[in-house]
C-alpha cells in the first residue's frame, strides 16, 4: 500500500504528491527556461552537423563514464569514485521514476509492489547504495581532509554530499519501514529487510510504524524532488548539461576557432557576455568545478593570477547576473565590465594556448576559445594589449613576421645562401614544400635546425622545395593573440602562394605552422597535406631511407609541444625516431605526453611579455627536465627550443643540460664514424 | 578637425648593415631583393598624431603621398590606421625631386585637396632624411611650423605641441592652420584594427599626375641641391677580443685595458 | 645674385658662446680663406654685444649683434625672422648652423624663406674645385654618405654635428667688425609661442657631454637588468644610454636614446652592452674614440664597429667588469 494512497487531513495522498510535483517541477522547469533563455542570448554556432557521430560520442563518454576514467591518474582517482557515483544514482534515478513516479503518483504499485522485478531491483539498489555511499564518505575525506589542490572546500559541495548520503540512509529507511508496517517477511533486500527485521523485533505498534513509513516516505519524495529544485541552481546542474555539452562540442580538433564574420561591424571578439556563442554559454553551465584545468594550468602553476576554473566560473556568475536585464532588453550602467571587472586583462594575456585545461576537462568545456575571444575584443575592438603584443603584431602587418628587431640581423631568405637546394621562383612548381616558419628562419639558434632538417632531408633522398624568402609567417602568432583580421589576410595569401607553386605535401619543423596550416587553413579554402617532421623522419626510417647508426651517449629526454601533442596527438614518432637510436636512453618525463607542461612559448607569449606571477613557465618546466636527470632535452619545436635555451641560460646550468631540436639528435645518430 | 598628412614609402631601414647596397653610378641605393618597402617611421608617427586628434576632435584625414604607384601601399596603411582618404602623388616629372620639389608638389596637391586645419609630417625621411620638406612646405602655404613633436593636443583654435629638444621638452602653442613635423617619441603607433584593415586592403587610392594638381614643370625643374657622391663609409676596425678563459677573466682583462685608456 | 662669404648663425649657452659656434667659427674660418672672402656670425639675444669679441677672437670678421631680449630663448619665428632679414642684406653665399635643437629648426625654415640649398647633420663641410660647398651627411640612417652640393640657389647652407671639427683656436689679437642689427621682432607677429619648457632630470652625468657612454639594448631583457648599465656608468663617471629598443621598451627614458634620430655622441669610451649594433644606433656613436662591445652573439654587427670586444653574456661579464674597475678607479 503506497501512501500515496492514504488521505492525510482529509487531503488525499494523490492530491499532495501531484500538488507537490506540480511545485517542483514548475521551480525546475522555470529555472531551466530562465537558463535556456540565457543562452540564446549567445552568438549561432552550427554543432549539429553529424548528429549521429555526435550523439555516439555521447554515449560512449556519459555512460561507460569515459569522461571520468580517462582523467584518472595514479595520483587522482576521483574519477573512479565518480563513475561510480554516477552509475549508482543513475538506477536510483530508475528507480524513482519505477517506484515513485509510476507505483507512488500513477497508482501503480499494486502491480509493481512486491514483485520479483522489485525485489531484484531493490537489492541491486542496496549494492549500489552502498557503493555510492563509500564513494561519498572517499570523496569526503579527500574534499575536507586530504584537500587536493584542485579542490576547494564549497558549500554546495557539502550540500550535495550531504543530501545524497540523505537519500541513500532514507532509502533503506523506506524499505525497512515499509516491510516491518505491512509485516512482510524476506531477506531480499539485504539492507531493507535487515532493518525490518529489527524494526519488528522492537515490538513497535503496527500503527506506528505505518505512520513512521508514510512520514520516511514522503520526506525521501520531499529530498527527491527538492535536489530536482537545487539541480538547476548549483553546480550539479552540470548533471543536466555535461551531456549536452558533450554533445555539441568540437567534432575536429578540440580548439575551435572561428573566422570574424564581415557582417560584423560593431564589436569584434568578446565584449559582451551576449557577444560569446551560445555553445560557450553552455560550457558555463557545465562547469563541475572539478578543478582539474586549474591544477594543470601552467600559468596558474607559475603564479600568474590566469585560473581557467576562475574564468569560467566568473563569466556564468556574470552571465547570471546581467542576464535578467539582457532578456528584458536593458543595459545597466551599473554592471560589472566583462573584460576587466570579470575577467582582468592580466589573466586574459597569460594564457599560453597550451591546452591542458581542455585536455582534462571531463565535461568538454572550450575554454581556449572564450580566452581568444576576449583577446579578439581587446586588439580588434579596444585596441589594447600590452606593448609587446603591439610591437609583434605591428611587425606582423608591416613586415610578415612576429619577430620585430631581427631583421636587422638576418632576412628571411638568409639561410637559403650558399645551400644547394630548390628555392622557388615565380612559375615554378613543386609537390612538397618544406615550411620553414619564421623561427627557423629568423632566429640563429633555430636556424641550426633548419640547416640539420634539409641535409636530412637530402640525406634521405627527399625531393623537396622552400619558398626562400617569399615565405611569410603562417599567421599562428597573430591569431592566438586575437589579431584576427590580419590573420586572416596572411592565410588567404599563404594558400595563395601554395596553390600558385602547385603544392600537395607541405613538411614543417614548427608545430604551430603545422597545427596552424592543418587545421585552420581548410576553413580559408586550403586543404593541403601537412605533415610534422617527426612523423616524415619515422616514415623515413620506417621505409630504410635514413639510418640511424651512430650511438648518441646523451641522456634524453623528449618534451612533447603542445601544438604537436596535445593538439594534434603527435606523441609516439617523435619517440620512435629516438628510439631507433642505437644506445639513446629516454627518461620520461612525469608530465608527458597528453600531461606534458607548457614551455611557455604558446599563445602569442615567445613575444608577449610574460605575466607577473611567482616565476616563469618555462623555468616551471626545466625543473620537471632536471628531475629526470637527463643531460640533454630534446623537441620537436622552434619555440619550445628557444624557452628551453632561455631558461638554460637563465638557470646557468649550459654544462650539465643541453636543448636540442629533434632533428639535430637524427643528424647527430646520423654521421658515420 | 581636417588634418592632411604626407607620407613616404622606403626601403625598409631593418636590414642586416651587409645586405646595404648603393649603385654609387646612379648614386642611389639597391632595393634589397624580397624585402618590402614600408612607410618612414615619422610619417607612421605622424599619422598617429592625426588618429589620436581625430579620436578626440573628430573630422577627417587625408593622406597624400609623394612616390612610385607602389607607395598606395603605405597609403593604405595609414587608412587602416584611420586615415579617411589618400592620394598617391606619382609622375615622371616628379623623380628626382629635392627637397624644394617635393614640398612644391605636396603643397599642389594641398591646393587640390582644399580646406585643412593641420598639415601633418614626419621630422624627415627614414631614407634619405633631409627633414626640410615639412619646413620648406609650410612656407609655401604661408602657415607657421612647429617641428619635432612628440605630441599634439588641440584646444579652441589652437594646437598645443610638445616638444623633444636636447635636455627635455618644449609646450608650444600654434594658431591653426599650422604645419607640424612629428618625432618618433610620439610612441607606438596604432595597430591598424577590426574592419579598418579590410576596408583598407579594398580601397582603389586615386593617383594624381602632375596635370592633375597643377604642378608646373618649370618649378619641377629647379634643383636647389644635387647628390654628387654616394659612397658606404668603411669603416676599418678589426675588434680586438679581450682574451680571457672565463667571462669573468675577460671582465676582469677589460677592467685593466679600460683603465690603461682612461 | 652676388652672394659672397660665409655667415655662422651663433648660439649663446648660460652667457657663452656654444661651443658648437666656435667650432662652426672654426670651419667657415677655413671656407672663408680658402674662398677668399668675409667670415661673419650672427649672434642673438642680450647678451650678443658683450660676446662680440670672442666671436672675433674666434675668427669672424663681422659680428652682427642682433640684441633684442626675445631673442634670449630660441622662438622659431623670431629667429627664422632675423636671420632671414640679415641674409637677404647681407646675402653670404654660405651660411652654417650648428645641428642644434636650434639648428634643426632653425635652418630648414631659414632655407625655405631664403630658396637656398641646405644639407642637414653634416660630418664634414669642403669646397670643391669650382670653390662650391660640398658637405658629406649620413643617409639611409648611418648607411652610406652623400656628398650634397648646391650649384646655383644661393645661400649654400649647412647644418654641421657637434664635435666633428676641433674648437676654432681663439686669437685676442684679432680684430672685427660688430654690427648692431636693426628693427626689433614685432612680438605680435610670432604666432606660434612657447608656453613652457620642461627640464627631464636626468641623473647623473649629461650625455652629450659625458667623456663615458654605457649604452644597454634590446638584449638587456628588463627594466631591472637595466640598473647593472647604471651601476657600470656611475663607477666610470659616465652617463647611461639606451638605443631605441631599449627606449620603447621603457627602461630608459627617450632622452637618453642614442642614434639616428636620438643624440650622437662622441665620449672618449662607449660600452655598447647587449645591443646589436644596428645602423641606426651605430650612427649616434661612431664618433667614438673607443667602442666597446659586449654582446653574446659574435656575429652582431656591434663587433664590426667595436675596437674591443667581449663575446659573452652581459649578466656574466658586467658584474666583474665593474666590481674590477671599481677597484682600479678608487686605487
Amino acid at each position: 500500500m503506497s501512501p500515496v494512497n492514504a488521505t492525510y487531513w482529509g487531503i488525499p495522498g494523490y492530491a499532495i504528491f501531484w500538488v507537490l510535483f506540480a511545485v517542483a517541477f514548475g521551480l525546475f522547469a522555470w529555472r531551466l527556461r530562465f537558463l535556456f533563455r540565457l543562452m540564446r542570448l549567445g552568438k549561432p554556432q552550427n554543432r549539429f552537423d553529424h548528429m549521429i557521430k555526435r550523439i555516439k560520442t555521447m554515449l560512449v563518454e556519459v555512460v561507460p563514464q569515459w569522461c571520468n576514467l580517462k582523467t584518472v591518474t595514479r595520483k587522482d582517482i576521483a574519477g573512479v569514485g565518480h563513475a561510480l557515483m554516477f552509475w549508482g544514482f543513475s538506477l536510483f534515478l530508475l528507480s524513482y521514476i519505477i517506484f515513485i513516479g509510476l507505483a507512488g503518483g500513477f497508482g501503480l504499485s499494486s502491480v509493481i509492489e512486491q514483485t520479483t522485478f522489485e525485489i531484484v531491483f531493490f537489492s541491486i539498489l542496496d549494492i549500489a547504495g552502498i557503493m555510492v555511499t563509500l564513494a561519498l564518505v572517499l570523496a569526503a575525506i579527500r574534499r575536507y581532509i586530504i584537500r587536493p589542490t584542485r579542490l576547494e572546500p564549497s558549500g554546495e559541495a557539502a550540500i550535495i554530499l550531504v543530501l545524497v548520503f540523505f537519500l541513500m540512509v532514507v532509502n533503506v529507511a523506506v524499505v525497512g519501514f515499509g516491510y516491518a508496517a505491512h509485516d512482510i517477511q524476506a531477506s531480499w533486500p539485504p539492507l531493507g529487510s535487515a532493518l525490518a527485521g529489527y524494526l519488528s523485533g522492537t515490538g513497535l505498534a503496527q500503527g506506528t510504524l505505518e505512520g513512521v513509513y508514510q512520514g520516511v516516505w514522503w520526506l525521501h519524495y520531499i529530498v527527491i524532488i527538492g535536489f530536482m529544485v537545487y539541480i538547476p541552481r548549483s553546480k550539479h546542474l552540470h548533471i543536466l548539461v555535461s551531456p549536452a555539452n558533450i554533445l555539441f562540442r568540437p567534432l575536429g580538433p578540440k580548439v575551435e576557432l572561428e573566422p570574424i564574420p564581415l557582417e560584423e561591424a560593431e564589436s569584434f571578439g568578446a565584449g559582451k557576455i551576449q557577444d560569446f556563442k551560445w555553445k560557450d554559454l553552455l560550457d558555463l553551465y557545465s562547469c563541475a568545478v572539478c578543478g582539474r584545468c586549474h591544477a594543470n594550468c601552467p600559468a596558474q602553476l607559475s603564479g600568474k593570477t590566469l585560473s581557467p576554473r576562475e574564468v569560467v566560473l566568473n563569466l556564468k556568475e556574470h552571465l547570471l547576473e546581467t542576464g535578467p536585464e539582457l532578456l528584458a532588453g536593458k543595459t545597466s550602467d551599473k554592471s560589472k565590465t566583462m573584460i576587466g571587472d570579470v575577467v582582468t586583462e592580466e589573466e586574459i594575456w597569460a594564457c599560453t594556448t597550451c591546452g591542458a585545461c581542455q585536455e582534462e576537462c571531463p565535461v568538454s568545456i572550450e575554454h581556449i576559445r572564450k580566452i581568444i575571444e576576449l583577446r579578439r575584443n581587446l586588439v580588434l575592438t579596444q585596441g589594447k594589449m600590452p606593448e609587446s603584443a603591439q610591437l609583434m603584431l605591428g611587425n606582423m602587418q608591416l613586415r610578415g613576421h612576429p619577430w620585430a628587431g631581427v631583421q636587422s640581423l638576418r632576412l628571411r631568405g638568409d639561410w637559403t645562401s650558399d645551400l644547394d637546394i630548390k628555392v622557388l621562383a615565380e612559375g615554378d612548381k613543386a609537390k612538397t614544400l618544406f615550411w620553414v616558419g619564421c623561427t627557423g628562419a629568423l632566429v640563429e639558434r633555430n636556424v641550426e635546425a633548419t640547416l640539420a632538417m634539409t641535409r636530412v632531408l637530402k640525406a634521405a633522398g627527399v625531393d623537396f622545395a622552400v619558398l626562400g624568402d617569399a615565405e611569410t609567417c603562417c599567421g599562428d602568432p597573430a591569431r592566438r593573440a586575437g589579431y584576427e583580421f590580419q590573420f586572416q589576410i596572411m592565410a588567404e595569401q599563404n594558400i595563395e602562394t601554395f596553390k600558385k607553386h602547385g603544392i600537395k605535401e607541405i613538411v614543417t619543423t614548427c608545430p604551430h605552422c603545422y597545427n596552424t596550416i592543418k587545421n585552420e587553413y581548410p576553413s580559408y579554402g586550403g586543404k593541403f597535406k601537412v605533415v610534422h617532421y617527426s612523423q616524415l623522419i619515422a616514415d623515413l626510417i620506417g621505409q630504410g631511407k635514413l639510418k640511424l647508426n651512430q650511438e648518441i651517449s646523451a641522456r634524453l629526454t623528449y618534451h612533447d609541444p603542445c601544438y604537436l601533442g596535445r593538439y594534434n596527438g603527435v606523441y609516439q614518432e617523435p619517440r620512435r625516431v629516438l628510439q631507433s637510436i642505437p644506445k639513446a636512453g629516454i627518461e620520461e618525463m612525469e608530465r608527458s605526453r597528453k600531461k606534458s607542461f607548457c614551455c611557455g612559448g604558446g599563445g602569442g607569449l615567445m613575444w608577449i611579455e610574460e605575466q607577473p606571477g611567482t616565476t616563469k613557465v618555462n623555468h616551471v618546466r626545466i625543473e620537471d627536465v632536471l628531475k629526470t636527470g637527463a643531460d640533454t632535452v630534446v623537441t620537436a619545436c622552434p619555440y619550445c627550443l628557444q624557452m628551453f635555451e632561455e631558461g638554460i641560460e637563465n638557470k646557468d646550468i649550459k654544462d650539465s643540460l643541453k636543448a636540442k631540436d629533434l632533428v639535430e639528435i637524427v643528424e647527430a645518430a646520423m654521421k658515420q664514424s | 578637425m581636417n588634418i592632411i598628412v604626407c607620407v613616404k614609402q622606403v626601403i625598409d631601414p631593418e636590414i642586416p648593415p651587409v645586405k646595404f647596397k648603393i649603385d654609387p653610378e646612379k648614386k642611389e641605393v639597391v632595393p634589397p631583393p624580397g624585402v618590402p618597402p614600408v612607410i618612414s617611421v615619422f610619417d607612421e608617427r605622424a599619422v598617429e598624431a592625426a588618429c589620436r586628434l581625430k579620436d578626440k576632435q573628430g573630422g577627417t584625414i587625408t593622406v597624400i603621398s609623394l612616390g612610385p604607384e607602389k607607395a598606395s601601399e603605405v597609403v593604405k596603411h595609414s587608412i587602416a590606421m584611420g586615415a579617411d582618404e589618400g592620394y598617391v602623388l606619382n609622375d615622371a616629372a616628379f623623380e628626382g625631386l629635392d627637397s624644394f620639389g617635393i614640398a612644391y608638389v605636396l603643397s599642389k596637391a594641398i591646393a587640390k585637396i582644399g580646406a585643412y586645419d593641420l598639415v601633418l609630417c614626419g621630422r624627415q625621411s627614414a631614407d634619405w632624411g633631409s627633414g626640410q620638406v615639412g619646413s620648406i612646405l609650410a612656407e609655401i602655404l604661408g602657415i607657421p611650423v612647429v617641428t619635432l613633436a612628440c605630441d599634439i593636443e588641440a584646444a579652441d583654435k589652437n594646437i598645443k605641441v610638445k616638444r623633444v629638444v636636447k635636455d627635455g621638452y618644449e609646450m608650444v602653442e600654434a594658431p591653426l592652420p599650422s604645419l607640424v613635423t612629428v618625432s618618433s617619441e610620439l610612441g607606438l603607433p596604432r595597430l591598424p584594427a577590426g574592419m579598418r584593415i579590410m576596408i583598407a586592403a579594398r580601397k582603389q587610392v586615386p593617383v594624381w599626375k602632375a596635370a592633375d594638381i597643377g604642378a608646373e614643370a618649370s618649378e619641377l625643374d629647379k634643383a636647389h641641391v644635387e647628390i654628387t657622391k654616394l659612397s658606404v663609409p668603411t669603416r676599418k676596425t678589426e675588434c680586438e677580443m679581450i682574451p680571457g678563459d672565463s667571462p669573468d677573466q675577460a671582465a676582469e682583462n677589460l677592467a685593466a685595458k679600460l683603465a690603461e685608456l682612461l | 645674385m652676388d652672394n659672397k662669404g660665409v655667415l655662422v648663425i651663433g648660439e649663446i649657452v648660460e652667457g657663452k658662446l656654444a661651443p658648437i659656434t666656435i667650432e662652426l667659427l672654426g670651419a667657415g674660418r677655413k671656407l672663408a680663406d680658402e674662398l677668399g672672402e668675409e667670415l661673419s656670425a650672427l649672434l642673438p639675444g642680450s647678451k650678443a654685444s658683450g660676446l662680440a669679441k670672442d666671436a672675433i677672437a674666434c675668427g669672424a670678421d663681422k659680428v652682427y649683434v642682433a640684441e633684442d631680449g626675445l631673442l634670449d630663448s630660441y622662438n622659431s619665428d623670431a629667429y627664422t625672422q632675423v636671420a632671414a632679414d640679415l641674409c637677404q642684406k647681407a646675402l653670404p653665399s654660405v651660411v652654417l648652423l650648428g645641428h642644434t635643437d636650434i639648428g634643426i629648426d632653425l635652418a630648414p625654415r631659414l632655407n625655405g624663406r631664403l630658396g637656398g640649398g641646405l644639407a642637414m647633420d653634416c660630418l664634414a663641410l669642403s669646397l670643391d674645385a669650382a670653390k662650391l660647398l660640398v658637405s658629406t651627411r649620413p643617409v639611409f640612417g648611418g648607411n652610406a654618405h652623400a656628398e650634397v652640393v648646391s650649384k646655383s640657389a644661393r645661400p649654400q647652407m649647412a647644418t654641421l654635428r657637434p664635435k666633428t671639427v676641433p674648437q676654432a683656436k681663439r686669437d685676442d689679437s684679432r680684430k672685427g667688425e660688430v654690427i648692431p642689427v636693426e628693427g626689433k621682432v614685432d612680438p605680435s607677429a610670432l604666432k606660434v609661442k612657447v608656453v613652457e619648457r620642461i627640464k627631464e632630470e636626468v641623473e647623473g652625468v649629461k650625455l652629450e657631454d659625458a667623456e663615458v657612454v654605457v649604452s644597454g639594448g634590446r638584449g638587456m631583457g628588463s627594466a631591472e637588468n637595466f640598473e647593472m648599465i647604471r651601476e657600470l656608468a656611475n663607477v666610470l663617471g659616465g652617463a647611461v644610454g639606451a638605443t631605441r629598443p631599449a627606449c620603447d621598451e621603457g627602461w630608459a627614458p627617450m632622452t637618453l636614446q642614442i642614434g639616428q634620430t636620438g643624440k650622437v655622441v662622441s665620449p672618449k669610451l662607449y660600452i655598447a652592452v647587449a645591443l646589436s649594433g644596428a645602423i641606426q644606433h651605430i650612427g649616434g656613436c661612431l664618433g667614438s674614440k673607443y667602442i666597446v662591445a659586449i654582446n653574446k652573439d659574435k656575429e652582431a654587427n656591434i663587433f664590426n664597429v667595436a675596437h674591443f670586444g667581449i663575446v659573452a653574456d652581459y649578466k656574466e661579464v658586467l658584474p666583474a667588469l665593474t666590481a674590477k674597475l671599481k677597484e682600479l678607479v678608487s686605487a
